[in-house]
């Protein structure tokens, strides 16, 4: 789908970076911490800190800016639809525009500035995770972070497996649905008419085939798998072990530093 | 129906900003290089299907042979130039809408597109589409499966997904053929059978074709190529690299084996022991004719005779 130089939301943006070098599983937590310091911050001030310094940590993982900005794609319309809503709903100071029920005013303007630039960051802070990691890493850092619940019963390998091969196989479902969308187009589907009127027609024409692929795919994979001597997660190892390194600590820090200053700069008076 | 490629060029990155272009009167011819994040599928591409014709498509792995076919009832529309049937833009939505009853294309492992809960429905759901009255879509359904080999009253109420491969094949085939259009474009249709359906299938759209109806065949099997079509198609990167009669285009096996494509084994083999002096007058051989030219070379016993052992192609 997407074919040339252009990165989609949760695709991994090759690089030879710091950041890319971390350890997934440090990237996993702090990109949790980042989530928690966009948060922290209350005022315009704190939040152009919080934004200074994603855009540094971009810079960090040499991700040109406005490619991350475009990878967000659908999801600034969420960030825009969020704003909107502020505008309508949060009300006080001077008023600018009455009618009927829609009122906007100055608390409703600043809210939504406010409250569209949070998520904006927050959005682009998680992407920086997906932007720099790679599924596998990404899964194995997730099974890795659940290792410890095993003891209370949680098949924390099992579901690192499952998502895993479930981020695997998305994009192969995503070209499958293409292939399948054409070729009932071409019996004479359409898709664009009347979605009321036989539209559930259309609808399993599409999802049927896909569903009897997806079934084919867990069977040959599993069938793979087994060839493979796979028997879940007991005793196996890593071509790659992840190990910790000073990058690791270099990053904990910054985002440290970060969630820090962002506190901080939140009682700077405006 | 004849339909007409005129310089047609595709672009994956190009196809979003198509829409804001179509405005302008100018013809823009594209320039390559200018812009590198560019992936270019097809490249001023000019060819027509004539109506009738067996045309055979051969290319290397992403030459762009399925998105060259693609254009051929308007699922894409190309970045540059233009696609026409029997004269009409296929970039108008209602000319693709009826030209896709005409153009009956079965992708790669149709197989993968079967659906309904049974045949019959299946083979039906391209009639229905085109809002037949329900006899004509009966008349149609059982025209089609038997066309491709299968009885509606033995097999038109079981489950498509309990058929074998080759016959969940022939289902899907059948879904194309009830639309019973005049030009079948085919993508590698008998990719992954076994050698005996194979050779039923080639059979199959050969009566097709002989039925007067015209053939477009995507195939890596240049010898299926060679046997069946009147003119072959070879892209390369995207561009027009050879199109002729399977013997022009057969004829310079160095320049295909160039573009990742070789020559039919008995045309190679020809090819060698004409240049080890042999006489073989034919411009396209099969393994039958090249066995009984040979027999006939070595029966004259001319200064050929010691010639065989420098022969070096491939049986």
């Amino acid at each position: 789908m997407a074919v040339g130089d252009r990165a989609i939301i949760g695709q991994y943006w090759p690089e030879d970076s710091l950041v890319h070098a971390m350890d997934p599983r440090a990237k996993f937590l702090l990109s949790l911490v980042l989530m928690a310091a966009v948060f922290c911050a209350a005022t315009p001030v704190a939040l152009a800190v919080a934004a200074l310094f994603i855009v540094g940590f971009y810079g960090a993982a040499r991700i040109p800016l406005l490619q991350a900005v475009g990878a967000l794609g659908p999801l600034i319309i969420l960030v825009l639809v969020t704003a909107l809503l502020n505008v309508l709903f949060v009300q006080g100071g001077q008023v600018y525009f009455e009618w009927g029920i829609i009122c906007i005013s100055e608390k409703g303007i600043q809210s939504a500035v406010f409250i569209g630039c949070r998520l904006f960051l927050l959005l682009l802070g998680m992407s920086l995770l997906t932007l720099t990691t790679t599924t596998l890493d990404i899964t194995a850092a997730f099974e890795r972070l659940l290792a410890p619940t095993a003891r209370l019963g949680v098949p924390a390998h099992e579901l690192g497996m499952i998502l895993g091969i479930a981020l695997r196989f998305l994009p192969q479902f995503m070209t499958e649905l293409g292939v399948i969308y054409r070729a009932q187009v071409s019996r004479g589907a359409r898709f664009d008419a009347n979605p009321f009127k036989g539209g559930m027609r259309m609808l399993t024409a599409l999802m049927v085939p896909l569903f009897a692929s997806a079934f084919r795919h867990a069977e040959t994979l599993s069938a793979a798998m087994e060839a493979r001597c796979y028997h879940g997660g007991d005793g196996r190892t890593r071509l790659d072990p992840l190990r910790l390194t000073w990058r690791d600590g270099a990053g904990t820090a910054a985002v440290l530093v970060m969630l820090a200053t962002v506190i901080a700069a939140n009682f700077i008076p405006v | 129906m004849r339909l007409a490629f005129e310089q047609v060029s595709y672009s994956y990155a190009g196809a979003a900003s198509r829409k804001k272009k179509a405005g302008k009167k100018e013809k823009r011819q594209a320039d390559w290089g200018n812009a590198p994040g560019e992936v270019w599928a097809l490249r001023n591409v000019s060819l027509t299907v004539e109506p009738g014709e067996f045309l055979g498509v051969a290319g290397h792995t992403g030459s762009g042979k399925s998105t060259l076919i693609q254009h051929m009832n308007g699922l894409v529309h190309p970045t540059e130039g233009r696609v026409t049937a029997d004269g009409a833009d296929l970039v108008d939505k209602d000319v693709a809408v009826s030209v896709r009853q005409r153009v009956g294309l079965v992708f790669q492992y149709p197989e993968n597109q079967l659906f309904a809960n049974t045949v019959y429905d299946d083979v039906a759901y391209g009639p229905r589409n085109m809002k037949l009255p329900e006899d004509e879509v009966d008349r149609r359904v059982r025209e089609a499966l038997l066309l491709v080999g299968l009885d509606a009253d033995e097999i038109g109420e079981r489950s498509p997904f309990d058929l074998s491969g080759g016959q969940q094949r022939r289902v899907a085939f059948a879904g194309v053929l009830a639309m019973e259009p005049e030009v079948l474009v085919l993508d590698e249709p008998v990719a992954g059978l076994d050698p005996l359906s194979r050779a039923d299938f080639l059979a199959l759209i050969a009566s097709f074709h002989a039925s007067g109806m015209t053939v477009v065949m995507v195939s890596h099997s240049m010898e299926d190529l060679a046997a069946l079509a009147d003119r072959i198609l070879v892209l390369s990167e995207g561009r027009v690299f050879a199109l002729g009669t399977p013997a022009e285009v057969f004829a310079d096996a160095a320049a295909l084996k160039a573009v990742g494509l070789a020559a039919p084994a008995p045309q190679t083999f020809a090819s060698a022991l004409r240049e080890a002096g042999f006489p073989l007058p034919r411009a396209l051989y099969d393994e039958a004719t090249l066995a009984a030219d040979i027999a006939a070379a070595l029966g004259c016993g001319d200064g050929a005779a010691s010639a065989p052992d420098g022969g070096g192609g491939r049986g």
